[in-house]
């Protein structure tokens, strides 16, 4: 009973970090910095589809699309606002982790001045039973939860693959200056990455908005799940993103059979350094950056 | 005038913790988001170490210092070795592990609950109670980390750090061993971060594990960058800068809550500006590069 469980649970949560990993992958294999303030848009997400559903009781056939929009708005906005004036000022990878710093800084304290540090929530009612499957319990919307996971790992590597502006996408990932000169508009497809992954990370935000209290921070955690399953999975690699997520999943939750629930940051940067020692490319990354002389 | 004493005394621990950061970040050009982490663990060591064995307070310090030092060769030894943006994941994953040890070791730190009743610092028989006691003995911490950064970098040893910072494989074309002195550096830099933490420790007499997040790391980098990564006068700026200008927002009368969303706003738009216009800082010369 304890054990299917166990692997189930981790499957849901794995899920939850498969959307944001990959959402993150999308944007740092286009930009190659590490965008903080990702975190925000998650928490904007969660935000805005509280604010619309819970106080402006908008119906959920419109505010689910609205409030994926708003954080995919959130992304272009830091883009054009911050990181492309950055780009076009030559600064340094290092110089645009710690602008996306002050950027989240920023948001999370925003929402907080908006919707106030309190704890909110749209639960409501009592907790339903889940169905039984396998003899482990899952409900309604973790089901949702692990289909949009996949429907999103197979919707992201289909735009990539099979779309012109995939390709566009791919060809800056590889090479930005060749892209260039080959007349490519890669400021474009920065945008495009920035907007489909801060969307994507809205999405993951709504779905968890049932399940979890919204608080000005609550973007963070997630994020940094997500970020540790994307350098898992290999940094650049969409399917690694999935791998990456599910791995985390389960090695958290097969962990709570053996060690008390708060260890699990322990256990995940753990997990983290062993791979950074030992595996930088994680399962299925092809590069990794090589010194540059 | 108390009021006033206190936020002296808090741009001198900053001082501190800015001043053992660029040592890493302006000097040898590596980001480390652990900082908070040896604060702590200066901190914590001394205060365990007062409260439950009556040890002194120099000796706490010293104690401190050498935890501080040691730990960091868990993070450095390791992890050094890899490179750029994974050396930042490895320092943060670190932070994190760190913290979630200071708030789950509940027989040793006793977690969230934080330590309370530290004795007052007693040094050579001489208690310091006032509020100057502690701006001197600040003073004192300040200056003697903002000294040891300034002779190691002025030296040949220091030289070797710069020479890594600007390209570290021609330094080690030219013989260094890049490993050992970053290693080096990066264990002063944990000690002197660790003896801010056993001041801080002292001084407010109460700490809990939330005073040393990674919000912390990020709060001590915000000021090494803003006051200029590389020089001498950078840390103790930035320090200031972001001690008193958020303080003084105090003054305007906004409500309390609304006023720290607003300090923070603050300080996050004017890391945003700095990166944008002047990515060296305030005093700085060495912006970053790639």
């Amino acid at each position: 009973m304890i054990l299917p469980q166990a692997v189930l649970n981790g499957v849901i949560e794995g899920c939850t970090y498969v959307q944001l990993a990959l959402s993150f992958v999308l944007i740092y294999r286009t930009t190659r910095f590490f965008h903080l303030a990702h975190a925000a848009a998650y928490t904007v997400g969660a935000y805005l589809f509280y604010g619309l559903v819970g106080a402006w009781k908008v119906p959920l056939l419109l505010a689910v699309p609205l409030a994926i929009a708003g954080a995919g708005a959130l992304g272009c906005a830091m883009e054009l606002a911050v990181y492309r004036p950055l780009r076009n000022r030559r600064a340094s990878s290092l110089v645009l982790l710690l602008a996306s710093l002050g950027l989240y800084v920023v948001l999370q304290n925003l929402v907080s001045l908006f919707f106030g540090d309190n704890t909110r929530t749209l639960r409501e009612g009592t907790v339903r039973e889940g169905m039984l499957i396998l003899g482990a319990r899952i409900t309604g919307s973790q089901v949702a939860n692990v289909c949009a996971a996949l429907s999103f790992v197979v919707g992201v590597w289909w735009l990539l693959r099979y779309t012109r502006l995939g390709r566009t996408v791919r060809a800056v990932s590889t090479d930005p200056e060749l892209a260039v000169v080959r007349g490519i508009p890669v400021e474009s497809a920065i945008l495009l990455v920035f907007s489909v992954g801060s969307a994507l990370a809205g999405a993951s935000a709504i779905l968890m908005a049932y399940d979890v209290d919204l608080t000005p921070t609550m973007g963070f955690q997630p994020f940094l799940m997500g970020v540790v399953a994307a350098i898992i999975g290999g940094i650049d690699s969409i399917p690694g993103a999935l791998f990456g997520g599910l791995f985390l999943g389960l090695a958290l939750n097969l962990a709570t059979l053996f060690l008390p629930t708060q260890w699990q940051d322990t256990i995940a940067f753990g997990v983290l350094i062993l791979f950074l020692l030992f595996r930088p490319q994680g399962f299925l990354g092809t590069s990794l950056r090589r010194v540059t002389v | 005038m108390n009021y006033l004493l206190h936020v002296v005394v808090l741009v001198g621990l900053y001082t501190c913790l800015a001043a053992s950061l660029d040592l890493l970040v302006g000097q040898t050009g590596i980001l480390s988001l652990a900082h908070a982490a040896f604060y702590g663990f200066g901190a914590y060591t001394s205060a365990i170490l007062s409260v439950r064995l009556g040890v002194p307070f120099v000796y706490g310090v010293v104690a401190g210092m050498a935890v501080a030092a040691l730990l960091s060769f868990v993070v450095s030894l390791p992890s050094l070795r890899v490179h750029d943006d994974y050396f930042v994941l490895a320092t943060f994953a670190f932070q994190m592990i760190s913290f979630n040890i200071l708030n789950n070791w509940t027989a040793l730190t006793r977690g969230p609950l934080g330590i309370a009743g530290i004795p007052v610092p007693v040094i050579f028989g001489w208690s310091i109670r006032s509020r100057f006691g502690f701006v001197a003995l600040t003073a004192l911490f300040a200056v003697f980390a903002c000294v040891v950064v300034a002779r190691i970098t002025a030296g040949p040893f220091g030289r070797v750090l710069r020479a890594i910072r600007e390209d570290e494989v021609f330094a080690q074309a030219l013989g260094k061993n890049t490993l050992r002195f970053k290693v080096v550096a990066f264990a002063v830099s944990a000690a002197l971060a660790a003896s801010a933490g056993s001041l801080y420790a002292h001084y407010i007499t109460y700490i809990d594990p939330k005073s040393f997040t990674v919000m912390e790391s990020i709060l001590v980098i915000s000021m090494v960058i803003i006051g200029g990564a590389g020089s001498r006068w950078g840390p103790p700026i930035g320090a200031a800068v972001l001690v008193t200008l958020p303080e003084a927002l105090r003054f305007i009368g906004l409500p309390d809550p609304v006023a720290a969303n607003l300090r923070q706003i603050f300080y996050g738009t004017l890391l945003i500006i700095m990166m944008m216009f002047r990515p060296r800082g305030l005093a700085g010369r060495y912006a970053f590069k790639e």
